[in-house]
């Protein structure tokens, strides 16, 4: 008999309750295991205790800069050193002045994605991050890996 | 050098990118004091601190640290790799990048280069930021509240935003890092900085005359005023212990019970602790506590002005701030210069 596996869980980080409410539905329908936190310090707490298998990481919350944060305080916690984590924010858009290259390496997140995003995509991606090799053969291609 | 200009309000992008070159450490508030340590959030961070509790030196120049273990089993290991780990200090006062510049000497370029200081710094970056002084710091007196080097990138307040100095091509790799964040200044942006030099200057409540301090100190080598100071000293080592450019330090082994495994540990030590000119036999050199009050103030003052061509002292005011016995280095030089009377009661900095 083929065993069940266990639904993945994401933690959403993010203070739109709204946008939480979509990604949230979205995610539950496709079988993830969803919980959030609307601060980055809840945030992290919460992912100390899961240990979530993706994060969804949006950077200006009370304060402009918190994902980046949050997300440097999680890369020094060796439970989720190699937590996939997708940083999901409108930052660029809000600040032109800092259009960073994502890709420079100074932002050790999995992907960046910008807001407002395509369902597919953040599915897909999804799919990527919480499917380690050995599971299965379908690791859908793009996004970047660290 | 490099002149550039950043908004204050964009100080906080510029902080997230600095992880790409190392662990951040920058002042944040502990109590009714400030310390170097990772902050969780932009929030935390304090740009207009008086002065940290301990100099930046704790994290070059670590209060104990293992240098390499030993096992019959598997050998030697030098833990000098684990040294080399790349860090940012952020929001530097230029006293304790000054306070850094002298450890560079003592364990960089002096005869016996330490590998664990020198890759510590090595894989530092230094970014420096002015600061506006209280009544405990004198660094305007001791020539250390400027610095030319010892520092990637160093900020300037000019009101709404930071003139960037950059020192380095690292921070010049930082500059691009961050974007159009920065700007080339104008004209009217340097004569701020001049103004707000002139003012921050100005600022100091406390002057020290060093002008031939050292022969004076020489004059006064067997002076009461020592036995004075001495007697009030309870040899607690705090002064040293807060010190950007105290670097005496202790060594031992420490090996495990039941086994030949073990490390060597270098751990701060203290001139004005009873134990630190003792050696075997019992003899101890320094057994008075007057006789270690004078000699870490020769040392300072004199013993290094002789050896490098300046006190050793930055100006920093954390031995002012901390001595509880009130024993403090201005009450001290103008006591020994004459300009004050010869007990050694007087705490309270002169203007």
């Amino acid at each position: 008999m083929k065993m069940m596996s266990e639904p993945k869980t994401v933690l959403i980080i993010d203070d739109d309750s709204d946008y939480v409410r979509a990604i949230q539905a979205l995610l539950e329908s496709s079988g993830y295991k969803v919980r959030s936190a609307s601060n980055g310090r809840d945030g992290l707490q919460l992912a100390k205790t899961l240990e979530p298998d993706l994060v969804l990481l949006d950077v200006m919350m009370s304060e402009r800069t918190e994902g980046f944060f949050v997300l440097q305080e999680m890369r020094r916690i060796p439970a989720l050193t190699d937590t996939p984590v997708i940083v999901v924010s409108s930052i660029y858009s809000d600040e032109p002045a800092f259009r960073v290259d994502p890709e420079a390496g100074w932002l050790p997140a999995s992907l960046f994605l910008a807001k407002p995003m395509e369902p597919a995509r953040l599915l897909a991606e999804a799919k990527r991050l919480t499917t380690k090799p050995s599971d299965s053969s379908a690791v859908a291609a793009g996004g970047r890996s660290l | 050098m490099k002149i550039l200009k950043m908004a204050k309000r964009d100080l906080d992008l510029f902080a997230s990118v600095l992880p790409a070159f190392g662990e951040v450490y920058a002042p944040v508030q502990r109590g009714e004091g400030f310390a170097f340590e990772k902050p969780s959030l932009w929030s935390d961070v304090r740009m207009n601190y008086t002065r940290t509790m301990l100099p930046p030196k704790k994290l070059l120049l670590p209060p104990r640290e293992t240098t390499f273990s030993f096992n019959p089993d598997s050998g030697f290991k030098d833990l000098v790799a684990e040294a080399s780990k790349p860090m940012v200090l952020f929001a530097v006062h230029a006293y304790d990048i000054y306070g850094l510049n002298i450890l560079d000497r003592v364990f960089a370029q002096a005869k016996f280069p330490d590998p664990y200081y020198i890759a510590r710094r090595k894989a530092t970056a230094v970014v420096g930021v002015d600061f506006v002084p209280d009544d405990k710091h004198t660094a305007g007196s001791m020539n250390a509240d400027f610095v030319d080097h010892g520092f990637d990138l160093f900020l300037s307040d000019i009101g709404e935003d930071y003139l960037v100095l950059v020192g380095t091509s690292r921070g010049d790799d930082m500059v691009v890092m961050s974007g159009c964040l920065m700007q080339q200044p104008t004209e009217a942006d340097f004569i701020e900085y001049k103004k707000r030099s002139q003012t921050r200057r100005a600022a100091y409540k406390t002057r020290l005359e060093l002008e031939d301090l050292p022969e004076i100190l020489e004059m006064e080598y067997h002076s009461k005023v020592w036995d004075e100071f001495g007697s009030k000293c309870l040899s607690c080592g705090s002064c040293s212990m807060v010190c950007p450019t105290c670097y005496c330090f202790d060594i031992g082994d420490e090996v495990e019970l039941g086994s030949r495994a073990g490390r060597r540990v270098r751990s701060w030590d203290s001139c004005l602790l009873k134990t630190h000119a003792l050696v075997a036999g019992g003899e101890n050199f320094r057994g008075a506590r007057s006789s270690r009050v004078k000699f870490r103030f020769y040392h300072k003052q004199r013993g290094f002005v002789a050896e490098y061509g300046r006190p050793s002292c930055v100006g920093c005011g954390r031995c002012v701030a901390v001595c509880p016995a009130q024993i403090n280095i201005i009450t001290v030089i103008e006591t020994i210069r004459g300009e004050r009377d010869g007990n050694a009661s007087g705490a309270t900095a002169s203007s």
